[in-house]
């Protein structure tokens, strides 16, 4: 799915952004990149999505070689991805239901689809009733969840979330990251890049840790929420016995 | 880009002319005012080119003879005239015929402007078989006894061609300064409406919206504002068009029966503008759009 091999970004200002990163993300992985400020997650993220090309090595996502890829193929490689903002990228003139169409119109899609389509993905992240709102009549978690369904509407192969929790409370983190798997779990992939380590600690999974435009940690811990929601569950299944 | 998503591309478009309200009425005016500039020059231009070539069909030439010739001679002289080989008709224009003239031509005024005598000649008016021979038989012409001047309407012709010349030269230089003064102010609309807009651009973009389909609302507000311009710079000069026409026809007898009536013209101004206004509205707006979209249309993270 994601392929990186000896990649490395130079800016022209001469700053080395990545420095030789060599990866694979696999088809379904739930991936957390995590690094303090100006470690190089964003200029990973923005080679992912072709806003920026790698200087060296070689990178495939979703079948495309993005250091051949033509600028006209770009979008075609977009549309298999949805990107989550940490600012929502919301259109305040819009309301929630224009918001989440706008992808789909933005490619092309006919009226009569985008309204089945995207009733459905309101109800997936729990909007329904909201339709009509517009983004500033909304929470934080909500309008996060709109950004959410607005990267879900095209059914894309890859959900990359830039630091999805950023602008929300902590309880409406929990809310979105929980979403976030929900998608993973039927099949999406998922990379979230944060640097929340305590929202990593919680739901786990595998971990990159770049830092200095390298990476110094690629491991996978299990989710505490995971053995939280055992511990209930056996708790439950305790009470009922 | 697909069929069904023209009507949104569309909607999109006029759409943008409304948000963006004010740049968009001024890119009208400057392209009205261009518009009406250039319209007026290449109308006078057409004007004078008919007026010329009218002149140039018309053989017709003026014999003025000398003051003091008598009638009796002069009429004689009409056979000399005629025995010019150029020469198909011969009219006599006594001096009396064109105090005449004069005198129902100024009406009331006439009376105040009379003297003891008649200060006109008597004339000639000369048919010419073959106009390629126009100056070699005036020529012959004025070398007979007792011809004063003769009215050489090649004078005019070439003063006409010299002021359509002049028309075409200074029309160019001005079409071409407002055309890219409206380029300009047109191109500035659209990136007003690109800045207000960058947040859609950027999402377009992260979500594989194609820059074809990014630029073909900001094409269609830029055509739509080089329509309206078209249309409404039309409208002025079809209603001053008439009204300049009859006022030079009364001033220059000449110019009168030589214009181009208005019905010949108008379907014609109308296309013409507004396809200019179109044109230019495309270019100005595929200029700054394709500007924008390479450098920073291009960011979605680090927007």
């Amino acid at each position: 799915m994601i392929h990186l091999k000896n990649i490395s970004k130079i800016y022209s200002n001469g700053t080395e952004a990545l420095k030789n990163i060599t990866l694979d993300i696999e088809p379904g992985e739930f991936v957390f990149i995590v690094g303090p400020s100006g470690a190089g997650k964003s200029t990973f993220l923005k080679l992912l999505i072709h806003e920026e090309k790698a200087t060296f090595g070689r990178i495939r996502v979703n079948g495309y070689d993005l250091m051949k890829i033509k600028n006209r193929k770009v979008p075609y490689l977009r549309r298999t991805m949805g990107i989550v903002f940490q600012d929502f990228r919301l259109i305040e003139k819009m309301n929630v239901f224009d918001n989440i169409a706008f992808a789909m119109r933005a490619i092309g899609t006919p009226e009569r689809a985008i309204r089945k389509r995207v009733s459905f993905v309101i109800s997936a992240v729990g909007l329904t009733g909201k339709e009509k709102s517009r983004p500033s009549e909304l929470s934080g978690g909500e309008q996060q969840r709109v950004s959410l369904a607005r990267a879900l509407v095209n059914n894309p192969e890859i959900i990359i979330a830039d630091e999805p929790t950023g602008n929300i409370d902590p309880k409406m983190s929990f809310e979105i990251m929980k979403r976030l798997v929900d998608i993973n779990k039927k099949g999406t992939t998922v990379i979230v890049v944060t640097h929340e380590h305590e929202l990593v600690k919680e739901f786990g999974g595998r971990i990159i840790i770049i830092n200095g435009g390298e990476i110094q940690r690629d491991e996978r811990i299990p989710a505490k929420i995971h053995e939280q929601e055992n511990e209930d569950e056996n708790e439950g299944s305790g009470d009922n016995s | 880009m697909k069929f069904s998503s023209s009507g949104y591309l569309v909607r999109e478009g006029l759409k943008n002319i409304w948000s963006n309200r004010m740049m968009s009425l001024a890119s009208v005016i400057v392209l009205v005012s261009c518009l009406i500039i250039t319209g007026a020059a290449i109308l006078l231009s057409v004007n004078v080119t008919n007026l010329i070539s009218n002149i140039g069909d018309d053989n017709q030439i003026n014999v003025y003879l000398d003051y003091d010739l008598s009638d009796i001679d002069s009429i004689k002289l009409g056979s000399q005239i005629k025995k010019v080989k150029n020469v198909d008709e011969c009219d006599y224009y006594s001096k009396d015929e064109a105090i005449k003239e004069y005198e129902d031509k100024l009406g009331d005024v006439y009376p105040f402007m009379q003297g003891d005598d008649n200060p006109l000649v008597n004339a000639y008016k000369v048919r010419l078989k073959d106009l390629s021979e126009y100056k070699s038989t005036i020529a012959e012409i004025k070398n007979i006894k007792g011809v004063a001047s003769v009215s050489d309407r090649g004078d005019i012709a070439r003063t006409l061609t010299k002021l359509n010349y002049f028309v075409a030269i200074v029309g160019f230089w001005v079409v071409l300064v407002l055309g890219i003064v409206t380029l300009f102010i047109i191109s500035n609309t659209i990136k007003m409406t690109m800045y207000s807009r960058r947040f859609e651009i950027s999402i377009m973009k992260s979500v594989g919206a194609t820059n074809a389909f990014v630029r073909i609302p900001f094409i269609i507000e830029a055509m739509t504002i080089g329509l309206i311009a078209g249309i409404i710079s039309s409208v002025v000069l079809i209603s001053i068009y008439n009204p300049i026409r009859e006022t030079a026809g009364h001033t220059i007898n000449l110019i009168g029966s030589s214009t181009i009536p208005l019905d010949d013209l108008w379907f014609r101004i109308v296309m013409g503008l507004s396809g200019a206004g179109i044109l230019i509205g495309a270019l100005g707006g595929f200029i700054s759009i394709t500007r924008y979209l390479r450098k920073e249309g291009g960011e979605i993270l680090g927007w």
